[in-house]
């Protein structure tokens, strides 16, 4: 961490990360805050030096980001809604004997015990979330499978930093748990995105062929990560990893 | 010959295993080549003496899954390889590189196969059509999964897909221990294995213990899930069903197996095929009841 200190006295922690494989100093913000990226040789001071250079460019960054709304997170009788399916659904909380997260038609409803730790609380949010998540994946994945050489050998809900998804050349397939808060459209395009890698291991035109022909909109989900993507990857984090991360 | 572990995969009902037999005539195991490190093919389940590669009672099939593995330890190629090479840098002043190494390891090798033990192996695997799910006696994924890819490989496609619950395992088995309904059929076994929900947290395995006691609620309380559990079903069957939706340490308890020693068999042929008859309908029924209780996704639209 480096702190870096402006002229009317206020302070922005930057994380500063080594990357053997940068080429250059990079700084990068997201949701997460600020991030110094230094190749292996570059000197610390020659870091400094590029932030003092850019930190106007920083500022505007980081405004862009606190303007967002914030993200959700879980807090025992506090928190009153969860993101699903593109939507936030009202959450209720209840005493009991153990620690469930449940769907009924309006609303999610909350067991807990009383002793129940927010590691406790976190496993069962995570938990429902995969459960939901291959519900769907349940309900999509026969559509594909006749048309596809073999089927995935195994099935995994992962927490992903960038990817969505990804198919190991064992026949494995990840997705990102995040698809979840997301839209369903969005989710089944990643699914079949992943699918389509079965039969085509790269992202040649002929991939993209067999991708068109099953989810033809598939321009638009794309354009739904790109503009909302960051958000969902960030929610998730915030509601598993149980601290809000504020940009300033 | 009844499975002690199954692990599950479903296919499509509308799959045809008309030509199965003619299929799996074509991978046949075969004996392991003198180089060979290992080799996978089909058995009969009656035994490597018989003929027939499936046998099917109603809509269960039975195919079996045979192997055979030279066991080289790499212990023993480095021990003679460390000798050779200690000798070579005596005779030449000087140790030899790494490509002289790895031409010497090959040779060894080469050298050591013909002479290693073959061992053989055989997996079976029961596919019921009805259902359409395929239970292979095998606690390891990756052994399960071995099978289904001599299935494919034998009949040219065969979507198989791993078992995908729509709820999480984990709170529906640590709902059964905190006095949720079970399902028809199924009773609490006397054993368990908790984990606290912290990766890396604490870990409580127990055996015969009674698994609605003080102790356990305790464990409840302090927020543990349950991550396996012993079940029986019906007095039929017992078993541990882990939140890997892999199905363990497998018993046919007197109530089922009572029925196969009222008649006598002649010979070892009809004993197989009367316990497999019994096995089939078993399994068939105790899918049907984790089917519903996990909520596990079908393989066709």
């Amino acid at each position: 961490m480096v702190t870096l200190t402006l002229e009317q006295g206020r302070q922005i922690d930057i994380k500063r990360v080594r990357d053997p494989r940068a080429k250059r100093i990079k700084l990068s913000v997201d949701e997460r805050g600020a991030r110094l990226t230094l190749p292996t040789r570059a000197s610390l001071v020659s870091g400094d030096r590029f932030l003092l250079q850019h930190h106007q460019w920083l500022l505007a960054q980081l405004e862009i980001y606190t303007g967002q709304d914030a993200l959700p997170v879980l807090v025992r009788e506090t928190t009153a809604a969860l993101p699903l399916r593109g939507e936030s659904v009202p959450l209720l909380w209840h005493e009991g004997r153990y620690a469930r997260l449940s769907r009924s038609e309006q609303a999610l409803h909350f067991h807990a015990p009383a002793r129940a730790s927010d590691a406790t609380l976190r496993r069962a949010l995570r938990e429902f979330y995969e459960a939901e998540a291959r519900a769907d994946i349940g309900r999509w994945l026969p559509k594909y499978l006749p048309s596809l050489p073999r089927a995935p050998t195994r099935l995994r809900l992962k927490v992903m930093s960038s990817q969505w998804g990804s198919l190991s050349p064992d026949g494995s397939l990840a997705l990102d748990l995040a698809l979840v808060l997301g839209r369903e459209s969005a989710f089944e395009y990643v699914l079949v995105h992943e699918l389509c890698h079965l039969l085509h291991a790269d992202h040649s035109r002929n991939f993209w062929r067999e991708v068109e022909a099953r989810f033809p909109a598939w321009r638009s989900e794309r354009e739904y990560f790109h503009a909302e993507g960051r958000r969902l990857k960030g929610s998730l984090r915030t509601l598993l990893s149980g601290q809000a991360t504020d940009a300033t | 010959m009844f499975f002690r572990n199954l692990t599950l995969f479903r296919f499509p009902t509308t799959l045809d295993f008309s030509q199965l037999d003619s299929l799996l005539a074509e991978v046949p195991l075969k004996p392991v080549g003198a180089l060979e490190l290992s080799s996978r093919g089909f058995v009969s389940p009656f035994g490597r003496d018989s003929e027939e590669l499936s046998h099917r009672i109603g809509d269960s099939l039975w195919l079996t899954v045979g192997g055979e593995d030279r066991l080289l330890p790499a212990a023993v190629v480095n021990d003679l390889l460390g000798k050779k090479l200690a000798e070579i840098e005596q005779k030449e002043g000087r140790k030899p590189g790494g490509r002289t190494r790895k031409r010497i390891k090959e040779d060894l090798v080469h050298e050591l196969l013909p002479r290693a033990f073959v061992r053989p192996s055989r997996t079976d695997a029961l596919l019921d059509l009805e259902h359409g799910f395929v239970a292979v006696d095998s606690s390891s994924r990756k052994s399960a999964e071995n099978v289904v890819s001599e299935i494919r490989h034998a009949m040219g496609s065969f979507p198989a897909l791993p078992l995908n619950a729509e709820v999480a395992p984990r709170s529906i088995l640590t709902g059964w221990i905190a006095g949720e309904p079970l399902p028809e059929g199924l009773a609490l076994g006397e054993e368990c294995e908790m984990k606290d929900a912290m990766d890396g947290g604490a870990v409580v395995k127990c055996q015969n213990q009674d698994l609605q006691s003080d102790e356990i609620a305790k464990h409840l309380e302090a927020g543990k899930q349950v991550t396996k559990l012993a079940l029986t079903l019906d007095d039929h069957l017992s078993f541990v069903l882990g939140e890997d939706l892999i199905i363990r340490k497998l018993k046919f308890l007197d109530g089922a197996v009572d029925q196969l020693e009222n008649t006598e068999r002649e010979d070892l042929r009809a004993e197989l095929d009367a316990r497999f008859a019994l096995m089939s309908g078993e399994v068939k029924r105790l899918f049907v009841v984790l089917e519903a209780a996990l909520k596990l996704s079908k393989a066709e639209a």
